[in-house]
This record gives C-alpha cells, structure tokens and sequence, in this order.
C-alpha cells in the first residue's frame, strides 16, 4: 500500500444532492433543472441484451434509476402451453441466448422428474461437459467483458477467440455453434466424436495462456482497479432480501453454488470449491468470475478424466408425439454461469405442459438490486453495474 | 420436514403435503392463511429466500394456483407453498414488505394474469407489454394462436395437405 | 495500487508480433463439422410423404406437398415435405424422428439468395448445391428412438399347450400392452387408404392411448361390423405399410382392433353405438350368404333403415369365416359376437335355406326391392394330376367345412397337402390337432409350387405350423400320386423353378431331374376355390355382363348390369374377410342410392 497513488483516491463531494424530502426521499422536479432524464438502452447497453435505464442523473450522478423491460418478450412460457414436451425443446433454449443449455437441461430434467425416467450414465457426462463448456465459454466473454464496459474492449476481443475454440467444440458435440439443442428429455443427442477430449484440452490449455494475458490486462491494472473496487457495492444482508444467486453471492461472501448445494449430474464426484469473495463490489465480483473460470477448466478435466467412453445416450421414453407426463409439479434447477437458473414446471397430465415457468438470476439483479445499486453511481459506471450483476433481460421477459 | 409439516399443519392449517424430492417439498394452505405462514417461514424457520412467485391457471376448476417457492439456505430445502383463489375474485394479499424483488414478481403477475396485490409497489405500471389492451394473456382463454392470426399476416403461398386425407382424394375420392 | 498495476497492461503490446487468429474465409476454410445441422436434404426415392416430420415441427414450418413425378400409391402418399426456412430453426427434430431416414441435414453454412420467396423450398425436388453432402446431421442410427420401433410381442399358446386342441392360441393383449403398442403409432394415416375398408386407423389407435374404448368401437363400426373377426384373422395389409415398419416392426393394427373389441362386451354395444332405436324406411333388401360381405351389408343397410333378411345355405351364419377358418385362429364365440350384434339390428336369417333351389332368386327380386349377393369361394379345386381322383384325396374347403360342423372327416397317419395359402396352412394345422387327438404325433407334409420368399401363406402361418410338427416344404410342383393296390402311397413332386412365363400367365416351370417323393396315406389339396354360381338361373346369367375369366361386371357399387342385382365379396374382389366386408358397406350405399333415388 505505500505505492498508493493520492490521485486514483480522488473522490467527487456528491453530498449536496439531490435534495432530501420529509419522507426521506429524494426530491426530483425536472423542472429545478438540477436534474435530466436519460435512457440508457434499449440498444444493447454494455453486452446483455435489450433492455432499458431510465436514469434520472444530477450531474453525472444517478439520482434514480428505474428498470424498462419488454424489447425481447417473446410469450415462450405461454407458448409451451400448446407445444407437446418435446417441442418445448427447442424454444426453451432461447430464453437464454449466450448460454442456452442451462435451459435444455432444466427442461430435460423437469420431464424427467415428472415422468420418472432414468438417464443413462453417459448422457449424464455428456451433459455435464455441454454444461461447463457453456459456462466456459460465457465467462470467456464475461470476464474481459467487464473491461469492456469501462472502453478496454481488447480483452473481450481476445476473449472472442478463444470462445470461437470452444464454439467449435459445441459444433462438433451438438450440431450447432450457439443454440445447441443437445440435452434431449431423456439423455443427449450424441456421443463424443472420436478425438474430440484431445482436441478440447488442446483448447483449454490455450485458455490458460489467455488468463495469464487477462490477468496482465486486466486484473493487475489500475484504470480497473480503481474503477471496480469499491463500486457497485451489494451490502452482505441484501443477498437474502433480493434472492441474490451466484458468482454476485459469493462476491458477497456466501457459499451459494447449486453444484454443491442440490448437487446434481455427478457434481458430487467432482473436486471443486466455491470460489468466496468478502468485498461484494464490482472488483469482488470479477475475482470470483476469474476463479470461476479456472475452477471450470479444471472440473472439464475431471470431467473427461472420469466420463465413460462409451455408453447409452437416451432412456427409452414413449412416443415423443404423445408423450403425456402425469400430474405434478417439481421446481429445477442448475448453477449457471450467473447464478441459480430454475424451472417451476406444472404438469397436468396431458400431452402439453399446463406451465413452465423461468426463475433467471436477471429477475431480480436488473430490477430490484439494479434499480437500488444504481442510486449515487456514476452515470460512466451504469453498464459496468449492470454487466457486473449479469443482467440478461431474455430470461426476465421470457 | 417431517417435524416443520406438524408444526405447520397445526398452526397454519397446511394440506395435501407433497415431498418431491429429499430437498424438496410442496404444500397447500388456504388463501387467507398465506401471507401469515410465509412470514412465519421466513422470520422463524429459515427459509430466507423468496426463489420465485408463480401462477397456474386451472381455468377447468375456476381457479388460479399461485405457489410461492421458498429456500432455506442453511439446510438447503425447498418448500412451495400453494395456495387457490377463484378466477372470479382475482385478488391475492402482497407480500412486498416481506422480500425486496417480491414487487417484480407480482407486477409481472398482475400483468400477465390479472391478478391483483393492493398496495405492492408499482403493482399497476405495465411490465413487459407496453400499450396492451387485451385480456392478460397468461390466462388461458388467451388464445395465442387466433391473436397471432388477427394481428400478423401469414406468408402467401403456403398450402400443406393432410397424407391420409390427400391418398383418399387421389386414391378412393368416391368412397364416403 | 502498485506500480506493476500501471505498468502490466501495456504488455498487451507484444501481441502486436502474434500471428493474427482470424480466418479469413471461413466459409471455405473452415467446413462445417461432421453433425453440423445445416441445410435440408431428402432422398425422395426412400421418403414416403407421412408429414411425420410436419407433425413434429415446432414452428409449422414444413408443408407437404404433392411433387411431380412421384405418384401417389399404397404406402407412399406421393407428397413431399417442403420447407420453409423463414420458420425453421434447424432443431433437427424432424430428421429425427423421420420414419424412413430419408430426410437428414447437409453441413452447409451459408445460401445466398435474393429472392425470399427462394428459402421456401422441397429438399430433393429443387436442386441446392448441399444436396449430394455426405457430411451434416443424421438421424443418429441406434442411438436413440423417439418412438420405439419394436412391437409389443403377443402372447401365444406354446406349441405343446395348443398343438391337440382347436383352443384359440392368440392371447390378446392387455390394457398395459395395448397401450404401449398405441403409443408407438405416429399417425401418418398411410395405412388407411391401404386397408380395403379404409379403417380410421390412427383413430382408434388414438382412442385406445386415451383409453377411451367406446369411442374406439364407434371409429371401428364406422367401416367395420365385424371388428372382432377383423382384429383376429384379417389379412392387415395395413401393417404391410405402416410408416413405423420401415425401420422396425410395424404397428400391430389388427391386434389393437382386435383389444378394442375385445375389451367392450356386448351388452353395451347398443347403447355405446347409439343404435338402440333404429328408424325402418319400409323397404326390404334380401341377402344371399352370411359370410363378412352379406354381413356388412346387412349391418350398413339396417342402419339407414332396410328390412333385410340374409338366406344361409348352411345351418349358421359366418359363411368362410364360420367353415374355413380354424377355431383355434377365430373362437366361433366370437363371431357369434359380431354375428348377433348385427341381428339385434332386426336383421333377420334363414338358415338352410339354398338360394335356386328352395327358393328361385326371382321370387326373391320380386318380394324385394333389391338383392346384395355375398356368396363366395366354396367349390375346392383340384390339382387334376394322376391318382387325383383316388377316394383319400380330399379338398380342403370340405374337410374345414366338416370339421366345423362336427362331422367326422378321414385322418390318416401319414399326410402330404398340397398347398401354399393360409387355407392349406389352417387344414394342415388343423389335421396336425386331428393326428394328436388319433395318434398322438404329427405327420404331415404341406407342400407349395411357391418356394418360402413368395408363399402366399402368412409367414407366422408357416412359423407356427412348423412349430406344431408339421413339415412344411415349399418350391415344389406336384407330378402325380402313387397308388399302389388301391390306396395312397404318397406324392411325386419337382423342383418348381418358376411361376409365371415371360407374359405373365400362370404357367410353373419345373425341374424334372430334382424330384422328391413324399409319403402319404391321404393328400389334401387346397390351390385354391372356385365360385358356386349355380343360384342363378340362366335366364338371369344371359342378363349379366360377364367379364374376363368368368367374372360377373360390376360397377364401382357393385351393382350389376341387372339394377336390382348387387354383388361382392371373395366372388368379385379378394379372397379375404376385408375385402368382403368393404364391398358390403359400398354396396349397401349402392342400393340405398338405388333405393332412395338419389
């Protein structure tokens, strides 16, 4: 600390405004002229998706922050209702674009669970490497994307390329490059094409190289530093009060990890630790991102060190055309890379889903948490907010 | 969770008990009694956590399903909690003071069912459907298919055909 | 803060001397992987057109559509799937569940087209440049089904437990297996046009998965009085194009038919049929025969309210169904079933009561408004070869008949039939049960011109006459029977080497070098059956319009060219019950558009 630069410590005097009513409220007449309203959106603002600010600034200084949603609602949860359960398959996985498998699997597994139905040994390796490869290969955009909001898009341009790596990986497994379709009501769609574990690690060496860059970059770099430590601070008790899930949790010092908690596939017989940050603001929360990245690259090997090489890939299941799963309802749910992702489903017997209903982490960090957050940041730091939190509005509208 | 089902069955009146999985259970409990059970959840129980709100619509029973599902994050389980009110009253008491995020998911739920929770905050301002001036469309008389065809315009040309129907055409067109 | 946290960033600069990782032509340098779902293909010649793949489309995205060229035929709809890529989303569902494996996805990445309207198209009818690709998404052979392609097996009798008893052998399913074989089905309908009555199939496949077999029964009885005859002894030339059967076993049809029936008793059919009050239009329809056509028309005709009254010439009603069909294959307490259901109607028989001589078919047209005649294959053939006359050979039409009425028909120790059909396989299993009871082993020899691959007989047939002891040898012409001091030594047979000449008239080849001797104490012959015409006075045969072969002409109702005069079944089209009972519902339409002067 005796290398401290008095400068970067420099802090704007923000304690005269906006001016506090009786209630304890700020008071906000756009009339005083003391204040604008600025959108931020609904044109991708940092790199989540549509969604708007409606930011109500003093200065440079948010005042109030209120949340717009609605650019991307596309009506799948009603939509399910008249598609039979295996037809869901295929539009459940754009509520999610970056990483769409999280939602394949909850939807596999709801049916599943409600049916009754035993997965093979090999379609539960199978998925678990599809799982990790989206949660890699999100984070390989996330963690430089954190940079990214703060105007230093070289690492997410790296981090572009080494995600293409894992992309073609997916290609490879499932068919497809971004929605993959591969986790099936019943198993998975194929087995490892032949090389394929070579040809992965291969990558993921590479990747190591590339966190020795990003640390360089990024993490030992003081325009970020300064930038990220102290900001977007998340009080610990909020965690509880706004259902906080994920990497934003453990940067606030629990251990909130749905591998390790509801340990499922065969998470259990995975090594691996939460990755625990005390701070709980964006620098926090980059740091446990980072650790996610290494912790994921690290159970992949597990993963094919210890994954059978042959097996069944799908159950045996009734005729998918009329496939009618009896009535019941179960909540799922998996650790994706933003947190707890579930599935409430509701099965009325018939051959259509009666509900399925999405709970996102982005439900509640870009509405209740965000709007809070956003009081008293800088207008410069809204993005880096919000891309901190992981807002993702295709999960909120659904 | 056999110990909490007693001590809620005797103090909340809770019904049709259901464990799904080891972490996992769902219970029913009568309208009134909701907002009164979750608090006791969340301040004595442990249950923390407000995971989500959702709503079912059983529109063949004249009912809507709002289940509430809560998370004890020390001794991770789950409880759903359901609870039925008529499709004729639709109104549900907030919960809003109980859980920050608790607000979203009744103004969603306003909005997409009709379902009203006085006194939640912003509970009226539209969430995702600017300018919508149909029925909720979460309900299930909404028919997505018919207003699909009245607002959008089908791609011309397009005519599919029926296998069995078309081979009785070509095949046996006078038979029936 | 520390000074490296200044400094460390500016190493990004020696990336500057890195070569660059971005490829430049990707499309070209870097292919599509092996499964990657790209863009349609479809092997027309393989694709039989059961828009399986449009049910199964999410997005209703494909159409089927009729494709020049390609006809439209039993098994085969003559459509083809088109689609529209402004709706696909390339999930592969239909290449997977694609009945045939026709349709599968090239590995291509990008079409360029200007003009939208092109992105609507039918893989393997418009030419694309992916379409001859060997690499993209195929239907994963063996590893998973979306629906299964083996058939829930029925249970039989074992051949020990059936082999000396005319007990029905064919178990039935149960509600478990009857639905788990349903739920197999995909509803392509192609089976339908392919079934002579045109049954709704996957209708009543669809009832019993609801488990609603009332309105099973109803889908049944719409094309069918006789479910439970069908649903046992049909010919299912259905099954024979189930889509399903293209990769796996075809979808038991006439079990399913048969469970429905079984699984409904009698005493409701009224009320589910709702047939409890049936208005009379006071016009009379006489029927001659009681066999599966006389029968359905009968049924259809008492439905739109014809007094109908059938003569039988034997002593119960069934015709071929009763008489020729073993009752280990069709317990006659099951067609009395069918049989009584339609005489509740107020249908009413006559029995032994012979249509030309105890009553002349013209007093019948004059005490009638019209007259439906189903009278079916009777006569047995011979096969006329040396010693065919000899007092042991038998025809097996007749001894069927007999053993049915209860008569006592000769059963020697050693017997060779001659014959490749279902019936020369019920008379040899028949015998095989005979021989136990008398002796108490099998020894019989059915031997067939046609060799196995082209045996007209059901292959289940032959399996499990073999399984009864039976010795079933075919490919062999028979040449003539031995006869030594007066009684059956046996058969002298020839290697048959062909069928039919270049023409294509029936006209065996045989290789008289490679001959065989089967011994015997009796022959059966059963080569097939003649019609008995002899009801028709010749005044009234002048009048008919007769075909080739000694065929009577019929219309598309099978009306003849004497307007009253209505025929069908095995004498017009078939042999076989569904045949029959088809002509019967089509000219029972017939005569009420007669009738009724529409």
């Amino acid at each position: 600390m005796k290398n401290k630069l008095n400068i970067l410590n420099w802090k704007p005097d923000r304690s005269s405004f906006p001016d506090m009513g009786e209630d304890g409220k700020p008071v906000i007449s756009l009339d005083s002229e003391k204040f604008i309203k600025v959108w931020q959106g609904p044109n991708h603002p940092g790199i989540t998706g549509n969604m708007s600010l409606e930011l109500t600034i003093s200065g440079d200084e948010v005042v109030e922050s209120k949340t717009h949603v609605g650019y991307l609602h596309r009506g799948f949860e009603k939509l399910f209702e008249r598609r039979r359960y295996i037809q869901c398959f295929p539009t459940c996985i754009r509520m999610c674009v970056p990483e769409p498998d999280t939602n394949e699997y909850n939807l596999a597994r709801g049916v599943e669970e409600l049916d009754g139905i035993e997965v093979p040994e090999m379609a539960n390796w199978l998925r678990m490497i599809v799982l990790e490869m989206a949660r890699l290969q999100v984070l390989l955009r996330m963690v430089p994307g954190q940079a990214g909001t703060m105007g230093l898009g070289l690492g997410v341009q790296w981090g572009m390329y080494y995600r293409e790596l894992i992309l073609d990986r997916m290609e490879e497994l499932t068919g497809a490059r971004i929605y993959h379709m591969y986790i099936l009501p019943g198993g998975v769609r194929g087995l490892l094409p032949d090389g394929f574990k070579q040809r992965l690690e291969e990558n993921l060496v590479k990747i190591e190289g590339f966190l020795k860059d990003i640390d360089k970059l990024i993490l030992h770099n003081a325009v970020f530093k300064k930038r990220a430590i102290g900001i977007g601070h998340i009080p610990k008790d909020w965690v509880d009060q706004y259902g906080i899930v994920g990497p934003v949790a453990r940067a606030a010092g629990y251990q909130r990890d749905v591998r390790k908690d509801y340990p499922y596939l065969y998470y259990d017989q995975i090594d691996f630790d939460y990755n625990i940050e005390h701070d709980s603001d964006m620098f926090a929360r980059f740091l446990v991102r980072r650790k996610d990245l290494e912790t994921t690259l690290d159970i992949l090997r597990q993963i094919m060190a210890k994954m059978p090489d042959k097996g069944e890939i799908r159950a045996e299941t009734p005729n998918v055309l009329h496939w009618k799963i009896p009535k019941g309802e179960t909540y799922v749910r998996c650790e994706s890379s933003r947190g707890e992702y579930g599935f409430y489903m509701v099965a009325d017997g018939s051959e259509f889903p009666r509900r399925i209903n999405l709970r996102g982490p982005s439900y509640t960090h870009a509405i209740a948490v965000l709007e809070k957050l956003l009081v008293n940041a800088n207008i410069s730091d809204v993005s880096a907010i919000m891309l901190s939190l992981a807002t993702c509005p295709p999960e909120i509208e659904r | 969770m056999e110990a909490l089902l007693d001590r809620l069955k005797t103090r909340f009146g809770v019904f049709d008990f259901e464990q799904k999985k080891t972490y996992q259970s769902f219970c029913s409990v009568d309208k009134l009694s909701l907002v009164s059970l979750v608090t006791y959840l969340k301040a004595t129980e442990g249950f923390k956590v407000l995971v989500l709100i959702s709503v079912v619509d059983w529109i063949e029973d004249g009912k809507f399903q709002i289940t509430y599902l809560l998370n004890n994050p020390e001794l991770k389980t789950d409880i759903g909690i359901r609870t039925f009110i008529s499709r004729d009253n639709e109104e549900m008491e907030s919960i809003h003071d109980l859980w920050e995020h608790a607000p979203t998911f009744q103004r969603e739920i306003r909005e997409m069912y009709g379902i009203n929770f006085p006194g939640s905050p912003r509970v009226d301002e539209s969430f995702l459907l600017e300018g919508w001036d149909d029925i909720p469309p979460m309900r299930r008389e909404f028919d997505t298919k018919k207003y699909s065809e009245d607002t959008f315009f089908p791609r011309p040309g397009r005519k599919t055909n029926d296998p069995a129907e078309y081979m009785k055409q070509k095949l046996y067109p006078d038979e029936k | 803060m520390m000074i490296k946290d200044i400094l460390s960033p500016f190493s990004a600069w020696k990336k500057v001397f890195d070569k660059p990782v971005v490829i430049k032509d990707p499309i070209n340098d870097r292919p599509g992987a092996d499964r990657y779902r790209g863009f349609h293909k479809n092997d027309i010649e393989t694709c039989i057109g059961c828009g399986t793949c449009e049910d199964i489309c999410e997005n209703e995205a494909i159409d089927m559509i009729p494709v020049e060229g390609i006809e439209t035929k039993d098994g085969d709809s003559g459509l083809r799937p088109s689609i529209d890529y402004g709706r696909c989303c390339w999930c592969a569902l239909c290449v997977d569940i694609c009945t045939t494996t026709s349709l599968t996805l090239s590995n291509a990445y990008n079409w360029v087209e200007e003009d939208p309207e092109a992105y609507r198209f039918t893989p393997g009818v418009d030419e694309k440049p992916w379409q001859n690709e060997e690499k993209g998404w195929k239907k994963p052979e063996g590893n998973y089904e979306f629906y299964s392609l083996n058939r829930v097996s029925m249970e039989h009798l074992h051949p020990e437990e059936r082999s000396d008893s005319f007990v029905e052998m064919v178990k039935g399913y149960s509600k478990e297996q009857a639905e788990k074989e349903a739920d197999r089905c995909v509803e392509c309908g192609i089976c339908t046009a392919t079934c002579p009555a045109h049954m709704g199939i996957p209708e009543y496949i669809k009832a019993i998965r609801n488990d609603d077999l009332e309105e099973g029964l109803r889908i049944l009885y719409d094309t069918n009085p006789l479910p439970e005859i069908c649903g046992r002894i049909c010919t299912h030339k259905c099954e024979t194009v189930c889509s399903v059967g293209h990769r796996g076993d075809p979808i038991s049809i006439r079990w399913l038919k048969r469970y429905i029936a079984d699984q409904n008793p009698s005493e409701k059919y009224k009320q589910i049929l709702e047939s409890e009050s049936l208005k009379k239009n006071g016009k009379k329809v006489a029927i001659i025969g009681s066999g599966p056509a006389g029968l359905s028309a009968a049924y259809y005709l008492a439905l739109l309210g014809y007094e109908c009254t059938i003569y039988e010439k034997l002593s119960q009603a069934g015709g071929m169904m009763r008489y020729g069909i073993p009752e280990y294959r069709l317990p006659y307490d099951q067609i009395d079933k069918d049989i009584n259901y339609i005489l509740s109607l107020g249908v009413k028989i006559v029995y032994d009561t012979t249509i030309g001589k105890d009553i002349m078919l013209e007093q019948l047209e004059k005490d009638n408004d019209a007259v439906f005649a189903g009278t079916g294959l009777h006569l047995g053939r011979s096969t006329r070869i040396d010693g065919s006359d000899h007092k042991d050979v038998y025809q097996s039409i007749e001894m069927l008949r007999k053993i049915t009425q209860g008569e006592e028909v000769h059963v020697a120790e050693k017997i060779v039939v001659i014959g490749g059909g279902n019936v020369a396989m019920d008379i040899t299993r028949s015998l095989a049960r005979l021989q136990i009871q008398k002796y108490g082993k099998v020894q019989i020899i059915t031997t067939s011109l046609e060799t196995e691959d082209i045996m007209p007989a059901d292959v289940e047939e032959v399996v499990e006459s073999r399984e009864e002891g039976a010795t079933v040898m075919p490919g062999w012409a028979p040449q003539h029977i031995e006869i030594v001091d007066g009684k059956i030594k046996g058969l002298h047979v020839a290697q048959c080497l062909s069928l039919f000449d270049e023409t294509g008239n029936f006209n065996p080849q045989c290789n008289l070098e490679n001959t065989r001797f089967f011994e015997g104490d009796m022959v059966v012959e059963s080569i097939g059956q003649g019609m008995d015409l002899s009801y028709l006075s010749e005044d009234i045969k002048e009048q008919l319009e007769m075909g080739p072969r000694g065929r009577i002409q019929v219309n598309d109702v099978f009306q003849t060219s004497l307007p009253w005069l209505f025929l069908g079944g095995d004498i017009i089209q078939g042999p076989d019950v569904i045949h029959g009972i088809a002509n019967g519902h089509i000219a029972a339409r017939g005569i009420d558009r007669l009738l009724s002067g529409e």
